[in-house]
């Protein structure tokens, strides 16, 4: 049974929300302007940004699972709400594995959602998460955690615009002394790409790559570009999606899923 | 199968002389799992401190230049063993497993080949 909740509606900002939720053991899905909290009983299970890659992003790109592996445990969990548990139970994964590449991909959209505090939208009281029942981490183990990495960023380079924004290489630098990592991570700035692609692109948890993009930044090496870029030309543009819906992360998805078939 | 809780716990048990044991994210310092510990061993405060030495290791290796992984450092007190195991594997990186060991009670070498499999239920 769930107990219509709306003493979040009264705080100002999605951090100060959740912790009302957990206050009540509330169990659903809060939805901010960054992206969305799924809470069981009070405890976040889950959180999707449309700012990090998800889980099955992070876990097939990285090869770890095969897509097909992926949709698969999707097509067969997804309804049951226990794809988690189909990759496990298919033996494509240990639990503890999934474990740990799950509360990297909680964390890293929680910086997101946490880190940009406005008012939360709405409270889905009840919903589920399709992933299922993975792990649980208390809301003010989340806040805090996201409150000191963005403590931890901003002491590299104070610049959000860095996590968010298309970034640029700034022309005419030196960048053959680079540490490996680094280096690497600025093999994938192309002026397009935001620092959410780029991790996707190596596989890299998000917030492992803000630190490195952060410290491009802070070497002059990389810039974030400004917002009123020139018009993408016709075709399929990535970046049609529009980020303060409240459910980017499901549209996103379901492109995934389309162009997946 | 075994999950994040029964890995670590397996360590404490299956380990001679384990005493505490975290899984640490070494980019952010938090720890994603602990067990064991207590009251005169703050096993959070350990595992953020630890996290400056993974950090100082790895940045002094890439200045050598040197292309190596590091599989542990054993740091060694009069009465204990710290021991910290990076897991490698494609998901799991930027991790490592951090062992407390009693050093009257603990074999180095069974230590570090129990935790090198305990490690691989972890890896992606």
């Amino acid at each position: 049974m769930t107990r219509v909740t709306t003493t979040w509606t009264r705080h100002g900002t999605t951090s100060e929300a959740l912790g009302a939720l957990a206050a009540e053991g509330a169990t659903g899905a809060l939805s901010g302007e960054r992206g969305i909290v799924y809470l069981s009983a009070g405890r976040v299970v889950h959180v999707e940004s449309a700012f990090t890659p998800d889980l099955g992003a992070l876990l097939t790109r990285s090869g770890a699972v095969p897509p097909d592996g992926w949709w698969d445990a999707v097509d067969r969990g997804g309804a049951q709400h226990r794809v988690g548990h189909r990759l496990v139970d298919s033996g494509r994964l240990t639990a503890g594995a999934l474990e740990v590449c799950h509360l990297g991909a909680l964390f890293d959209a929680a910086y997101f959602v946490l880190t940009h505090d406005t008012r939360a939208q709405r409270f889905r009281s009840g919903a589920v998460h399709w992933l299922g029942a993975v792990r649980s981490v208390p809301v003010e183990v989340v806040v805090r955690e996201s409150g000191r990495r963005r403590a931890l960023l901003d002491r590299i380079w104070p610049d959000p615009a860095i996590d968010t924004l298309p970034l640029a290489r700034v022309p005419g630098t030196d960048t053959a002394e680079l540490p490996v990592r680094r280096g690497r991570t600025l093999t994938q700035v192309d002026g397009v790409r935001t620092a959410a692609e780029i991790a996707s692109a190596l596989a890299c948890r998000t917030y492992h790559t803000l630190v490195e993009l952060r410290r491009l930044a802070a070497d002059g090496l990389v810039r974030a570009e400004p917002p009123t870029a020139p018009p993408l030309p016709p075709g399929p543009e990535p970046r049609a999606v529009v980020w303060d819906d409240p459910d980017t992360a499901l549209l996103r998805r379901l492109r995934d899923a389309l162009e997946a078939l | 199968m075994a999950n994040l809780e029964t890995s670590l716990k397996e360590c404490l048990s299956s380990i001679d002389g384990a005493t505490a044991v975290a899984l640490v994210d070494y980019t952010s310092g938090m720890a994603l799992g602990t067990l064991g510990g207590g009251k005169d061993f703050n096993l959070e405060v350990a595992a953020a401190g630890n996290t400056d030495v993974v950090r100082s290791k790895l940045r002094t290796m890439e200045h050598l230049g040197l292309k190596e992984e590091i599989e542990d450092i054993l740091i060694t007190l009069s009465s204990q063993y710290h021991m910290i195991r990076l897991l490698k594997g494609r998901g799991g990186n930027g991790l490592f497993l951090y062992l407390v060991l009693d050093a009257g009670r603990a074999n180095l070498a069974m230590a570090r080949h129990q935790l090198r499999r305990i490690e691989g239920e972890l890896e992606v």
